[in-house]
């Protein structure tokens, strides 16, 4: 193509790209500084203020507006995340682990993994409610059947992630310590896993954000106790206020660092691999 | 030790991958503290047969013997088998000093630290890697990574070391010191070495004990002489890539191919007839000449000095690559016009013939 054509065609296909990933945060980020208690959740901004971030912690007058019941919700959803996220990892890491053999039937297990990211969300949560409460007999709570709901949805991402990168690995270092009289399971801890971290440390970065903020699977399967999307959602059904804008640019400046220090880590690695080459190079 | 008992034994060893048969019914036996060097053409299973032995494959027929014990079903971290890999495979994330240590302080025996670093010391200065202790294989040179693989194993003291294609990634000068090194290295440790390569030129210089492995099987074992002098089959002369090698038909005691008809003294038996003669035996003659044996007409192409020799390349009526070594100790190589015809003759005594109706 007439690249005096393409140009302009893409400068206006990135712009709508950015418009629609970053708008909506920006116009939320904006609307978060709204006046309090009177100002609503839309244009334009009657005066600039911090009324509800302080309004988040507490820190306001008592009004007609309550405070965001997230406290709790907060906690549990960083729990259950954790939790979801140290399951997936280890069972992502030990199937990636398997699948480097070509077992028998390694492609139904391969589907059948893969099928927890497939199959649409509300089915999986109202059928491991159903499974829990008539045929198993289980109670159904954050830590139970949305736990298993999370990890069967996070599982696939974890292992996905860890089969990429052990496809990359170079059996022969496992190989040569053998060679040397140490154990499968010793060489796992002191080789394999030292050289696959940085992989595994996106596999737990996946499986701890998607579990995070996952509603379809946990609207049903979480039981009573709300975790933080549920409790955002119930405010929602009743009045939208800018305290939850607040509340989301504090989750998403909370999400940012936690990629920040991910990029820092493995930044750091790589440049530390650069340097080394660079070396390479004026020796 | 004597050299008379057996450091390993493969007894009828087989291993497929589908339809691909990388080892047909091996049977081997080495003597201990050799170097022993096993030669063949990519694809003819030699790494497999490295593998096999140390473990990391299990063969599908037959039994493997090490120091007069069956280990076949043994899993390699119990064999006490070391292995050096063509590409290093250094533990990238430790330093010098860790590789190397990496057996003595994760291995089955416990070893106390005062002993580790005196053994990682003495094997350091033993290959000469005094002052890298604290680099990481990313900051050594190729060399010094194979003096890392090399020490690694060998700080382990195992009586046997595997050695697949370790010159391979080392650049043609290096090569050649590290020729001298490991032999030097071996010398002065009681282990045997069974080093895997695909260079005639290295197989025949280093070891002790040459086999030759074809298409899963191994053709023909013995000293270096005996595998330069005298090649089983035609197939080990190819290998060697020191005979030239002429199609033909054997029938009483005459070999006829493109050289018209020679007499033969005696022949090998072979699946094929092949006359074999070596570079340095062939010589050319201007037409008009003596002929000390039988006359091959061909061209001239071309000629590559290399320092001690001369070859000379020429090109037979149908298209065949004939090449003759002359080494300038015997005098100035004649001067050849580049397509001029001329004779290439031989002493037919120098010649090994192969035939299918010389007894087996």
């Amino acid at each position: 193509m007439d690249s005096k054509l393409l140009k302009p065609v893409l400068a206006v296909y990135v712009a709508a790209f950015i418009l629609f990933l970053y708008g909506p945060f920006i116009v939320l980020g904006i609307l978060s500084f709204q006046q309090g208690p009177e100002g609503g959740p839309q244009f334009p901004i009657i005066e600039w203020s911090t009324y509800w971030y302080r309004h988040l912690f507490g820190l306001t007058p008592p009004s007609r507006i309550a405070p965001l019941p997230v406290g709790e919700a907060l906690l549990r959803s960083l729990t259950l995340a954790f939790m979801t996220m140290v399951t997936a990892t280890v069972l992502g890491v030990m199937a990636a682990q398997a699948f480097r053999r070509r077992f028998k039937g390694a492609g139904i297990v391969f589907y059948l993994i893969v099928l927890g990211m497939m199959v649409p969300g509300v089915l999986t949560g109202l059928g491991t409610s159903l499974l829990a409460n008539n045929v198993v007999g289980v109670e159904r709570h954050w830590w139970t059947t949305a736990f298993v709901a999370h990890v069967v949805y996070t599982f696939p991402f974890a292992f996905l992630v860890m089969l990429a990168i052990l496809n990359r690995f170079d059996g022969s270092v496992e190989e040569a310590a053998w060679s040397l009289g140490v154990s499968p399971a010793r060489t796992f801890r002191k080789v394999t896993f030292p050289l696959i971290f940085p992989g595994v440390l996106s596999a737990m970065l996946f499986a701890f954000t998607l579990s995070f903020d996952e509603f379809p699977r946990t609207l049903f399967a979480s039981g009573r106790d709300q975790t933080l999307p549920l409790a955002i959602y119930g405010t929602f059904s009743v009045e939208i206020h800018p305290n939850i804008f607040a509340f989301g640019v504090m989750t998403t400046l909370f999400s940012f660092s936690l990629l920040a220090i991910y990029g820092i880590l493995m930044g750091l690695s790589v440049r530390r691999a650069k340097k080394i080459a660079m070396q390479e190079d004026i020796s | 030790m004597g050299h008379t008992e057996s450091i390993f034994r493969l007894d009828n060893v087989s291993r497929q991958f589908g339809e691909l048969i990388a080892l047909n019914d091996i049977s081997f036996e080495a003597a201990q503290n050799e170097y022993i060097s096993l030669l063949g053409p990519s694809g003819s299973g030699k790494t497999t047969l490295l593998r096999v032995m140390a473990g990391f494959e299990k063969p599908d027929t037959g039994r493997i013997h090490f120091l007069g014990q069956d280990i076949t079903d043994l899993p390699a971290h119990k064999r006490g088998i070391g292995f050096v890999f063509q590409n290093f495979a250094l533990f990238p994330h430790l330093s010098v000093f860790e590789n190397i240590a990496f057996g003595l302080r994760n291995g089955i025996e416990d070893v106390a630290g005062t002993e580790i670093d005196t053994r990682v010391r003495d094997m350091v200065g033993l290959v000469g890697l005094e002052g890298l202790e604290d680099r990481v294989p990313d900051q050594i040179s190729g060399g010094q990574k194979q003096r890392v693989a090399l020490a690694r194993t060998l700080v382990m003291q195992p009586k046997l070391v595997l050695l697949d294609e370790p010159l391979g990634a080392l650049d043609a000068n290096l090569r050649s010191r590290m020729q001298t090194e490991l032999r030097h290295i071996r010398e002065r440790l009681d282990v045997t070495f069974l080093h895997v390569t695909g260079s005639e030129t290295e197989a025949l210089a280093m070891g002790d004990t040459v086999a030759v492995l074809d298409q899963g099987r191994i053709i023909q074992s013995g000293t270096p002489e005996q595998i330069h002098d005298t090649p089983a089959s035609s197939d080990v002369a190819l290998f060697l890539n020191r005979f030239n090698l002429f199609d033909g038909t054997l029938s009483d005691n005459t070999f006829r191919g493109p050289f018209g008809s020679a007499p033969v003294q005696n022949a090998r038996h072979n699946d094929t007839d092949v006359y074999a003669i070596r570079y340095d035996r062939t010589k050319a003659f201007r037409k008009g000449d003596a002929l000390p044996g039988p006359a091959l007409p061909a061209r001239y192409l071309a000629s590559e000095y290399l320092g001690s020799s001369v070859i000379s390349f020429f090109e037979t009526a149908d298209h065949k690559q004939v090449e003759v070594d002359h080494h300038l100790s015997f005098g100035d190589p004649g001067e050849y016009e580049v397509g001029q015809d001329y004779i290439l003759s031989w002493d037919p005594e120098h010649a090994i013939v192969f035939g299918r109706e010389a007894a087996a």
